[in-house]
């Protein structure tokens, strides 16, 4: 039944037939198989030298403005990816740990199908999430079977979830030794307290002991002296239970409890609303049987952990690994995986940055890479990004090395996870063409130091200054402008085109004789860019100042117009104002009084490209 | 074991309805099928068909019994119904989770009496339903939220998502169809104008476009000399230029002669929109899409400019046509909606205010921003409505039948309806009081039908009839005597409990559809006065409701709170005895805030301020949090996100005496209606208690 097979399967890069879908088997790991491929996994990662992953999520924006665009700084790029993160359920996760050696590309593929269940009931992993419904209908199309993924995802527990899940799962928790140390001044109150439970420890202790050395004692009178001193067994052991009513007894308790500390071991019995309940003391007979019990609590708790963790042990496996991870999309990748398995996302893109390198030391961002082999591909299709490389010559072959499931073509879900070989297809291609570009790459060349390389690249592009080298000029028909050059306009009573817009606006304001552009930025909004810094301003103070306005503008500006600069826009980022249109949005954060100023206000540029614009007729 | 009898069956002919079928079932000798069919299922595929056969069957129908699956409930922990809720602020949480969630599964069932058969019939149908984007031009993303216990829930129950998904039937509310045809009516109206314009905008830039567009012009040019020239076009064999899948061909279109475009990308089309427009003045192109959806694009020859005025005009007539025609397919699902309401039926449901806001939300329009906005439009849609769920805690007689089980619909059902639950015709000393309950699906009819599919919307819709049927029965409704022009709707011994919801099941809260009566009347009488309320949050964490009621009673004396209760693990209420202490409590809490000397670190208050992240704020404060359309998981992450500010009203006390002036008034009026109720409640708690 572990029959282990091998299938090779071996195209040449440029061959048609790697466009084929679908041609892979990809191991389809469910909630009923998933600790039994838990191991399989672990040897896939630590026999690979890389692991690509895809992830397919129940939307990516909810209105034209949200989705990431060229005009977006690395930090607004980030609130927009965090705002998806948050929103939508991560419901396929495909990976495949893959090693390149020559033009061999061996893949281990996977993918799991996950789902969110509430298995602790307490809200967790997630209490909601939204789901667009175009991209279900679409994923439909494709044959997404979303019963299996409900009724037999995986589900899974955050980092910080899982901590703090330790208080809900009802197992008693040893206390936590750093938690006993200082203490405020004693109240009166809080010496009687202390008093009264120390004699009723030291009686229970007492009688422990003897119970311990007269073991004549027969059952009848143990059992009455247990019931006396209130005293429990806590599997074979005695124990004491001692109920709390604050967490300072609790620490008053603990402290206390030093005195016994060589027989008797406290634990924390934790309340299903919140805090502490109870402490629970146990007997221990002796040092050997306090390490066996030391031991038990520590197996219980990762058998516990284990359970609660679900997939997210497949993500802690990437992590320790250290192995360079490849997506495709890398911000809405990685946010996604952050908010949903490592803890919540924090508020500036270089804490998340910082936050996701503890986690995933390198990882490449493959649009990155993309572009820098060939600058005019679109990464978006993958198909289409593998095609367009054609005219390199850059022989792969793949094999499938993992256990996959039998390749049953009718069962549509097997061609799941996918993506991740032809994520790995087509870095294993871009390396060979960098390779070849760089004649002096040694073969047996570290993947390593190469990832890291690339890590950093792809790093710093996210979190570019003003300037950064990393991001170049990309086509003829695209130019690096200052963010303090836009203008962002709305409130337009008629439809028009942005030619016309571009028109209307000429005739309004002599700083539109200077030369401008025009784009809109969803059908509610449209963006102005001077190639100069100075008119952007201008026409912004001169909207606003009813003295200076005169002539067409004073009439387009009495139907409503309004223009802001690229702070508003930042700004409405930042307090999270994701209104549908984002005329909306800019409106409500310049009614905002929120004086906050930005953490980062420096200008950014960004880079103004003629496919930019977005086609009014996709709205 | 229990052997189960049934009863003789046949297959009828299609379309035959209700009256005749009964008969042809009691005609008929031989079994032919068995008993155990499954509910009827209603997708993309056989909606048309179900749709006219429910049409007849509404219209028939005595009442229509509904009930509704969603993707949740409550968008946050706090977003459900608390003990602390004012009507208002339950509306607004009601109204939330309406807008927030999808409808999944629709159960219609109408029940019609049968004098034949000393029966009724009823006739479930289980609709799925999936919000998907049929119009192209209809640009709002749609979204919507799941809960994953809802989820979880439904997929207990063997819910079929991919059916719901992938053949779920779509739907347009009310509001969305006039923008949709409003929207369709800008575009047709623009359409002249732009149309001139952007043809010149195109720009052949590049070399391939410039020599396509050369090309074009010689081949149009020479087709229309052969056109003029000739005038003998039909016999013209189509050209098949380098048996490339490109092809023009000669044909008619609207009596003018015209050449059929195949094969050419929409660019290339553009470029010869342009090439057309520059060098010929009387050919034109026309792109229409026929009845089958796929477009055609033709280069028409006109007379003169009158003629391209009218074939430019036809086009474009015939595009709004197109359009209408999508508009009126994409309302889908509502056409069932729309149905009940035009047949003013009696729609009934078990506690089904959720729902009858989920029905408002999809196929009305926006939800009203109040519950008296609210209950003033939901009237004219849906005339009369009856609970259940209502109908079995207020009426004593039946809430003593229910000998204190449980209202939910499935144990009502089991209490109310065994012979139907237990398929059983066994002597029971009850049966004359049973009424008979026929379930007809597709023409099968049987008299004990059992599909056993608890939570699928069109069973749940069937035993809420079923209950419905049976409460009437024991109210003393005789169904033999009354006969079909007698409307159930104006029966007086109805007539107390149509049109009244519970707000919320927990609280006990009625609202009151029926307008024209003052909003006073309404609502019943609540326990708190609300402005003695205080909303506290982001306190520090680990400390219990106990605790606080300690610190705030040694700052304002031990009998000054009366309850604290907790939201959730990040805020509560705190019920004080007064209404002052709410303005005593805010402003020492500010001016500790300001301050910083010891007095501040000595207080009382200090344990609840710690941290200084404390917000505080009146009641109605909370109702601003709740009206907001976020939804974060914690309270106090809300109450920040919503920005509500520690406040206090400047003047508050204008409006307090106004409303417990209003609050008098309905105790003075209170209705039969209310004490049964209040009675009824009364019994609820002492039996919860023990």
């Amino acid at each position: 039944m572990q029959r282990r097979f091998l299938s090779s399967i071996s195209a040449t890069a440029g061959n048609s037939k790697t466009l084929n879908q679908g041609r892979w088997s990809v191991k389809q790991v469910k909630k009923s198989n998933f600790h039994v491929t838990l191991d399989k996994i672990r040897a896939s990662i630590d026999s690979s030298d890389f692991i690509a992953l895809s992830l397919q999520n129940t939307g990516s924006y909810a209105a034209a403005w949200h989705r990431v665009s060229a005009i977006d700084t690395p930090q607004t790029s980030y609130l927009k990816a965090k705002y998806a993160a948050e929103r939508y359920q991560i419901l396929q996760f495909a990976l495949c740990p893959f090693s390149l050696q020559g033009s061999k590309l061996t893949v281990h593929p996977y993918n799991f199908h996950l789902f969110p269940r509430d298995e602790l009931k307490c809200g967790m992993p997630s209490y909601s999430f939204s789901c667009q419904a175009s991209r279900l209908t679409s994923m439909a199309r494709e044959g997404f079977d979303f019963n299996t993924c409900i009724y037999e995802g995986i589900s899974y527990l955050s980092r910080a979830q899982e901590s703090a899940s330790k208080f809900l799962s009802g197992n008693p928790i040893l206390a936590d030794p750093i938690a006993v140390s200082s203490s405020s001044p004693a109240t009166v109150a809080d010496t009687v307290f202390v008093g009264r439970i120390r004699s009723r420890v030291k009686n229970w202790r007492k009688s422990c002991v003897d119970s311990s050395i007269k073991t004549g004692d027969d059952d009848l009178v143990s059992s009455l002296r247990r019931l006396v001193l209130g005293s429990e067994q806590y599997g074979s052991r005695l124990c004491l239970t001692i109920d709390v009513c604050s967490e300072r007894q609790v620490q008053l308790i603990l402290e206390m409890l030093t005195e016994f500390s060589e027989d008797v071991v406290p634990l924390l019995v934790a309340s299903k609303s919140r805090g502490t309940q109870a402490v629970r003391t146990v007997f221990m007979s002796s040092k050997e049987d306090k390490d066996l019990f030391m031991r038990e609590l520590q197996d219980l708790e990762n058998k516990e952990n284990r359970r609660v963790r679900g997939f997210r042990e497949v993500i802690d496996l990437i992590s320790s690994s250290q192995k360079p991870v490849i997506s495709q999309n890398y911000l809405s990748d990685l946010t996604s995986i952050h908010a949903k398995f490592l803890g919540p996302l924090p508020a500036n893109v270089d804490d998340f940055s910082s936050s996701l390198s503890s986690a995933f030391p390198s990882v490449v961002d493959l649009s990155q890479f993309m572009k820098e082999i060939s600058p005019l591909s679109n990464i978006s299709n993958l198909p289409a990004a593998m095609s367009s490389l054609n005219r390199f010559f850059a022989p792969v072959d793949v094999e499938v090395a993992n256990q996959g499931s039998q390749v049953k073509l009718s069962e549509s879900y097997q061609s799941h996870g996918q993506n991740a070989v032809m994520i790995s297809q087509l870095f294993a291609k871009l390396r060979t063409i960098q390779k070849s570009d760089l004649s002096t790459v040694e073969p047996n060349e570290d993947f390593q130091a190469l990832a890291s390389d690339e890590h950093e690249s792809s790093v710093t592009s996210c979190s570019q200054n003003a300037g950064d080298e990393n991001v170049k000029v990309w086509s003829k028909n695209s130019r690096r402008v200052s963010s303090e050059n836009l203008v962002f306009i709305w409130g337009l009573t008629k439809k028009m085109t942005a030619a016309k817009l571009k028109n209307v606006l000429q005739k309004s304001h002599p700083v539109f004789t200077q030369e401008f552009d025009v784009k809109y930025l969803d059908k509610s909004c449209a963006i102005v860019v001077f190639w100069e810094s100075g008119p952007s301003e201008t026409f912004v103070t001169a909207v606003n100042n009813e003295e200076q306005l005169g002539g067409s503008l004073k009439e387009m500006v009495a139907e409503g117009l309004r223009a802001a600069g690229y702070e508003t826009y930042k700004k409405a980022c930042r307090l999270g104002f994701w209104e549908a249109d984002l005329a909306e949005s800019l409106d409500k954060t310049l009614e905002s009084s929120d004086t906050d100023p930005d953490s980062d206000s420096n200008p950014s540029e960004i880079d103004w490209s003629n496919d930019l614009a977005i086609n009014f007729d996709e709205l | 074991m229990r052997r189960q009898k049934q009863w003789p069956l046949r297959p009828l002919l299609a379309y035959s309805f209700c009256s005749s079928a009964a008969e042809r079932v009691s005609n008929s000798t031989a079994a032919a099928a068995t008993v155990a069919f499954p509910l009827k299922h209603v997708t993309r595929s056989n909606f048309e068909k179900t749709l006219n056969d429910l049409r007849a069957l509404v219209k028939a129908a005595d009442f229509v019994a509904i009930d509704l699956e969603m993707t949740g409930v409550t968008s946050a922990p706090w977003r459900d119904s608390l003990e602390f809720d004012r009507y208002d602020v339950r509306y607004l949480k009601v109204k939330d989770s309406a807008e927030k969630f999808a409808v999944v599964q629709f159960g219609v069932c109408p029940f019609r009496w049968d004098a034949r058969t000393q029966s009724f019939v009823s006739h479930p149908q289980n609709f799925f339903v999936f919000p998907r984007q049929e119009l192209t031009f209809d640009p709002p993303a749609h979204e919507f939220l799941c809960q994953t216990t809802s989820m979880d829930f439904l997929a207990k129950y063997q819910f079929d998502f991919n059916t719901c998904i992938h053949e779920g039937i779509s739907y347009l509310s009310r509001r969305q169809e006039e923008e949709a045809s409003k929207r369709l009516e800008t575009l047709y109206r623009e359409e002249g104008i732009d149309s001139s314009g952007e043809t010149e905008d195109l720009k052949l830039v590049r070399l391939a476009d410039v020599l396509f567009a050369e090309r074009m012009k010689n081949m149009l040019n020479e087709w229309r000399t052969g056109l003029l020239n000739g005038g003998n076009v039909s016999s013209e064999s189509p050209r098949i230029s380098n048996e490339s899948t490109r092809s023009t061909e000669t044909v008619f279109h609207q009596m003018r002669p015209a050449l059929s475009l195949k094969g050419f990308t929409s660019h290339q089309l553009r470029v010869i929109n342009s090439v057309l427009g520059k060098h010929f003045g009387d050919l034109v192109y026309i792109h229409s899409n026929d009845k089958s959806s796929c477009s055609q694009d033709f280069v028409v020859y006109t007379e003169s400019e009158s003629d391209k005025e009218n074939l430019m005009k036809e086009a474009k007539d015939e595009r709004k046509r197109v359009g209408e025609r999508k508009i009126q397919s994409a309302i889908g699902f509502r056409q069932v909606i729309d149905l009940l309401a035009s047949e003013k039926k009696l729609i009934v449901g078990h506690n089904c205010f959720l729902d009858i806001a989920h029905v408002y939300s999809k196929f009305v329009g926006p939800l009203p921003s109040t519950a008296e906005k609210f209950v003033a439009s939901i009237n004219s849609h849906f005339p009369y409505i009856v609970d259940t769920k209502i109908l079995l805690n207020v009426n004593p007689m039946l809430h003593q039948r229910m000998k204190k089980s449980s209202t939910s619909l499935s144990s009502a059902f089991s209490s109310l309806c065994p012979q139907i639950e237990f398929s059983s015709r066994s002597s029971d000393s009850h049966l004359q009081q049973r009424v008979k309950i026929d379930v007809e699906v597709d023409n099968f009819r049987c008299s004990n039908w059992n599909a056993g599919g608890k939570h699928e919307a069109g069973y749940d819709a069937f035993m809420t009839g079923c209950i419905f049927a049976q409460a009437c029965n024991h109210l003393g409704f005789d169904f033999t005597q009354h006969s079909q022009s007698d409307n159930l709707a104006h029966n007086e011994k109805l007539e107390k409990y149509i049109n009244r919801l519970y707000l919320s099941w927990t609280r006990g809260d009625i609202i009151d559809l029926r307008t024209g009566h003052s909003n006073a009347d309404n609502w019943r009488v609540s326990k708190f006065k609300y402005e003695n309320i205080v909303l506290i949050w982001n306190f520090p964490r680990k400390l219990k409701a106990r605790e606080i009621k300690e610190c705030i009673c040694k700052a304002f004396g031990s009998v000054s709170v009366i309850s604290v209760y907790h939201i959730d693990d990040s805020a509560v209420f705190l019920l004080f005895k007064n209404s002052e202490l709410v303005w005593d409590f805010l402003k020492l809490k500010r001016q500790l805030e300001s301050s910083d000397g010891p007095v501040s670190v000595l207080h009382p208050l200090s344990k609840i301020l710690e941290g200084g992240n404390t917000g505080a704020a009146d009641y109605e404060a909370y109702k601003e949090i709740c009206s907001s359309h976020i939804s974060e998981i914690l309270f106090s992450d809300q109450a920040e996100t919503v920005g509500v500010k520690s406040r206090t009203r400047p003047d508050p006390q204008d409006e307090t005496d106004r409303r417990e002036e209003s609050t008098v008034a309905v105790t003075h009026k209170s209705s039969d209606l209310i004490d049964a109720f209040l009675a009824n409640r009364v019994e609820v708690e002492t039996a919860t208690t023990n």
